[in-house]
């Protein structure tokens, strides 16, 4: 069974969730799509908005959430350290 | 008495750079380690970090006794006087001593601390195994056949570890994990009887820097992968 996720775990999930749409997701897809809860959901994406990590942009009466290059970057990054710690057991 | 040259002549230096390719492999991924660790905040990453940087330390005490030994031995064959090499071997004697035990307890230690890195031991438990090495390797100095045995139980613990993770995830990666530590260790059994051949201090380095190489090329191939999306690119 698969631990229990860190903080940095459910960012990359979000994040990746985003990028598997495309790069564009509406914030109840992606609540469903990283296994939050609304309360939690709403804190993660404040603070990645805050960190520039996301954006939020309307589009009629919609509401969407798109990933930025520094997003992408991070995505990158954590799919690096996830192949890292099972190359090297950590 | 502490037999300090196990080289061919014709092997002077080589060794020394096999000994630097080493060190570039270990602070490289130390490197990278530490800064994974700045994002996921996960301890094993500074005592990975930790034990390749103490194992690069080692390497580079090896080098300095290495450096020393050779260079007076060249410059007293040049001269051609043998009592030279006796006298200037003396007035560096403690330094090499000294530089002999850094190696030897660094070594082991960073080898050790990578071994519990995957035991997930207590804080006590690793702090007693790491006095009873450290002893250990002392009180066995200058046996260097009990260095280079210890050695080779610790990187066959490593090596079977990472066996054991490999049949669980099946990832390449982890096997070349696996292999490279094998070959490592491989290269110790070569160091234990290089008093039988002296060409077997040269096969032993040559075993550790491919072990270092595959090493090298496991992280190349992790950072490669690690960009690409799909699933399943360990199952070739």
């Amino acid at each position: 069974m698969a631990g229990k996720r860190t903080r940095i775990d459910i960012i990359g999930d979000m994040l990746a969730s985003i990028l598997e749409k495309g790069g564009k997701i509406k914030p109840t897809h992606l609540m469903y799509k990283s296994n939050l809860a609304h309360g939690q959901m709403v804190s993660y994406l404040d603070e990645l908005v805050e960190k520039n990590f996301i954006k939020k942009m309307k589009k009629g009466s919609n509401e969407y959430i798109i990933i930025t290059d520094k997003g992408c970057e991070l995505v990158q990054k954590l799919r690096e350290i996830k192949e890292f710690e099972k190359a090297f057991g950590l | 008495m502490v037999k300090l040259v196990y080289s061919p002549q014709w092997f002077y230096g080589k060794d020394i750079l096999i000994d630097i390719v080493s060190i570039f492999v270990l602070l490289l991924i130390a490197f990278f380690s530490i800064r994974y660790y700045n994002i996921k905040k996960n301890k094993n990453y500074i005592y990975l970090t930790m034990s390749f940087v103490i194992l690069a330390g080692s390497f580079l005490a090896k080098i300095l006794i290495n450096f020393n030994v050779y260079y007076k031995l060249i410059e007293t064959q040049d001269l051609g006087v043998v009592s030279a090499v006796y006298q200037s071997m003396k007035a560096t004697h403690s330094i090499v001593i000294t530089s002999f035990v850094v190696y030897w307890l660094a070594m082991i230690f960073g080898y050790y601390i990578l071994y519990s890195i995957y035991q997930h031991q207590s804080l006590s438990n690793f702090l007693f195994g790491a006095y009873l090495i450290s002893a250990y390797t002392y009180m066995a100095y200058p046996d260097y056949r009990t260095f280079h045995i210890t050695l080779l139980v610790i990187l066959g613990l490593i090596t079977a570890l990472h066996l054991k993770r490999y049949l669980n995830n099946k990832y390449l990666a982890t096997k070349l994990v696996a292999v490279s530590f094998g070959i490592i260790a491989v290269s110790q059994v070569f160091f234990i009887f290089i008093d039988w051949n002296i060409h077997f201090y040269v096969t032993g380095e040559l075993i550790q820097l491919i072990g270092y190489m595959g090493l090298l090329f496991t992280f190349i191939m992790v950072l490669k992968y690690g960009r690409q999306e799909d699933k399943d690119r360990y199952h070739w």
